[in-house]
């Protein structure tokens, strides 16, 4: 059933005066409408018939001919005829084309291949500089380590070379007495720990001797007095350079010591 | 002894003597082409001339036409129309496409309002084909003249002058939906008295 709007379409479509979305929308009706397309084929005849109505006008003489020479032949066999010498500067411009392309495109290949290895450069730069920080870092800590190492060394050689004693009593009022002494012979300095160590009258002290075979007597290392507890801990430093210390030994002295030992030895050990 | 003059052929046997034609082209017969010419060359050039104004551009598109004929006559599908509704609408879509291009609107409103002109005077070829046409173009015209002087103004507007809807209700000096009616049943009417196919 065709209403009289799609008539209406249809004939303005017939004159081809349908434009945007209208004619669009038409056509779209169009394609899923047989009886409407019918309609259009036939109003569209009726409209080209109208050309018949133009005013005669006979075409110039030539005009027959020229659209004959047009149509060289057949469509299959429709070949134009290209003389080789016309051919040859069309060939040489062709390969000239054919070359600056390829040069251009090499020209391109070889500046994409610099900017590459630039970069490529530029990051091996950045990568050597790395390593070498990282180096010179590991470096550094390796130097520290080996020093901390070597102190470390030094310190155990030293603690090798300490030399501990540990006194025993020969008077019978010390035979409860433990005592031991420690000797760095390259500080030149000991430690005494006592304890249980009868306590001293106010005019006697203990003195401490170091055993040097280098020395005839030996070697002073200082007084001290025991308290009331019986606990002593002091370091002690002899007046003379100790090159062996053989033995150590306390003896039992007038107040504030004396240069050479003469009261009696209460503790001594090798 | 007098030749027997010629005799104008019905509708249906021009429609497919014209489709023979075109059938030929397609295989490459270039005298076809040039029968074809004979045939509608003249409809063709004075439509393209009626739409121009101008004798040169009609030349070119009567020449593009047949040209495009030539190279697609293997698409023909002749339950679309006939080889003349084709190259009408063919020829009246390039002429109309060229005075677009050209913006020569104001010489062209000025000569669509010419009244359609009287045949030309015998002197051409009295061939079947011209004879034909020149029936076809006598009852085109008399189908045209008995429309409503207001359809015909507007059928003749839309067919050759290239203006759209709305400059032909302008042109007209009438509301759009009048000018769309008047069409409608103007070329409903041309339809019903013009043959189903020429």
């Amino acid at each position: 059933m065709i209403t009289d709007r799609q008539e209406e379409l249809a004939s303005l479509h017939a004159f081809g005066l349908l434009e945007g979305a209208e004619g669009a929308a038409f056509v779209v009706e169009l394609a899923g409408n047989p009886e409407l397309r019918t309609l259009c084929d036939s109003l569209a005849g009726a409209a080209a018939s109208l050309a018949l109505a133009a005013p005669p006008v006979e075409p110039p003489a030539g005009l027959k001919d020229r659209i004959l020479d047009a149509v060289a032949a057949p469509a299959g066999d429709n070949v134009v005829a290209f003389p080789l010498h016309k051919f040859a500067p069309w060939a040489v411009a062709a390969a000239l084309a054919v070359a600056a392309t390829w040069f251009a495109n090499q020209n391109m290949a070889l500046r994409n291949d610099n900017l590459t290895l630039r970069n490529e450069r530029q990051l091996a730069e950045v990568a050597y500089k790395m390593t070498q920080n990282q180096l010179a870092e590991r470096s550094l800590l390796a130097e520290q380590m080996i020093t901390d190492l070597g102190r470390q060394l030094r310190r155990a050689d030293d603690l090798t070379r300490l030399k501990v004693t540990a006194l025993a009593s020969l008077a019978g009022n010390t035979r409860e007495a433990q005592v031991i002494a420690v000797w760095n012979p390259e500080q030149q300095t000991g430690l005494l720990t006592m304890e249980k160590l009868p306590a001293l009258a106010d005019t006697q002290d203990y003195q401490i001797w170091i055993v040097d075979p280098a020395y005839k007597d030996p070697v002073n290392g200082g007084v001290f007095h025991a308290g009331a507890d019986g606990r002593v801990t002091l370091g002690f430093k002899p007046d003379q350079p100790v090159k062996q210390a053989a033995a150590f030994a306390i003896s039992l002295e007038k107040r504030g010591g004396v240069p050479k030992a003469e009261g009696p030895i209460v503790l001594l050990g090798k | 002894m007098t030749p027997a003059a010629p005799v104008a052929a019905d509708d249906g046997a021009q429609a497919r003597e014209q489709a023979a034609l075109l059938a030929a082209m397609a295989r490459g017969d270039k005298s076809a082409l040039a029968r074809l010419y004979d045939s509608l060359g003249r409809p063709l050039y004075s439509l393209a001339f009626r739409v121009t104004n101008d004798a040169a551009e009609a030349q070119d598109i009567v020449q593009d036409v047949f040209l495009q004929l030539w190279q697609k006559a293997t698409a023909y599908d002749t339950s679309r129309g006939s080889v003349f509704s084709w190259a009408a609408t063919l020829t009246r879509n390039r002429a109309i496409d060229r005075v677009r291009m050209r913006k020569r609107r104001t010489e062209l409103l000025a000569g669509a309002a010419a009244e359609l002109q009287p045949a030309a005077p015998a002197g051409d070829t009295d061939s079947a084909a011209s004879l034909w046409l020149r029936e076809k173009a006598g009852a085109v015209r008399a189908a045209l003249t008995g429309l409503a002087p207001d359809q015909q103004k507007a059928i003749e507007l839309a067919f050759f002058s290239g203006l759209t809807q709305q400059e032909i209700a302008a042109k007209l000096n009438e509301p759009l939906g009048t000018i769309k009616a008047r069409i409608r049943r103007g070329l409903l009417k041309l339809r019903e008295t013009l043959p189903s196919r020429l």
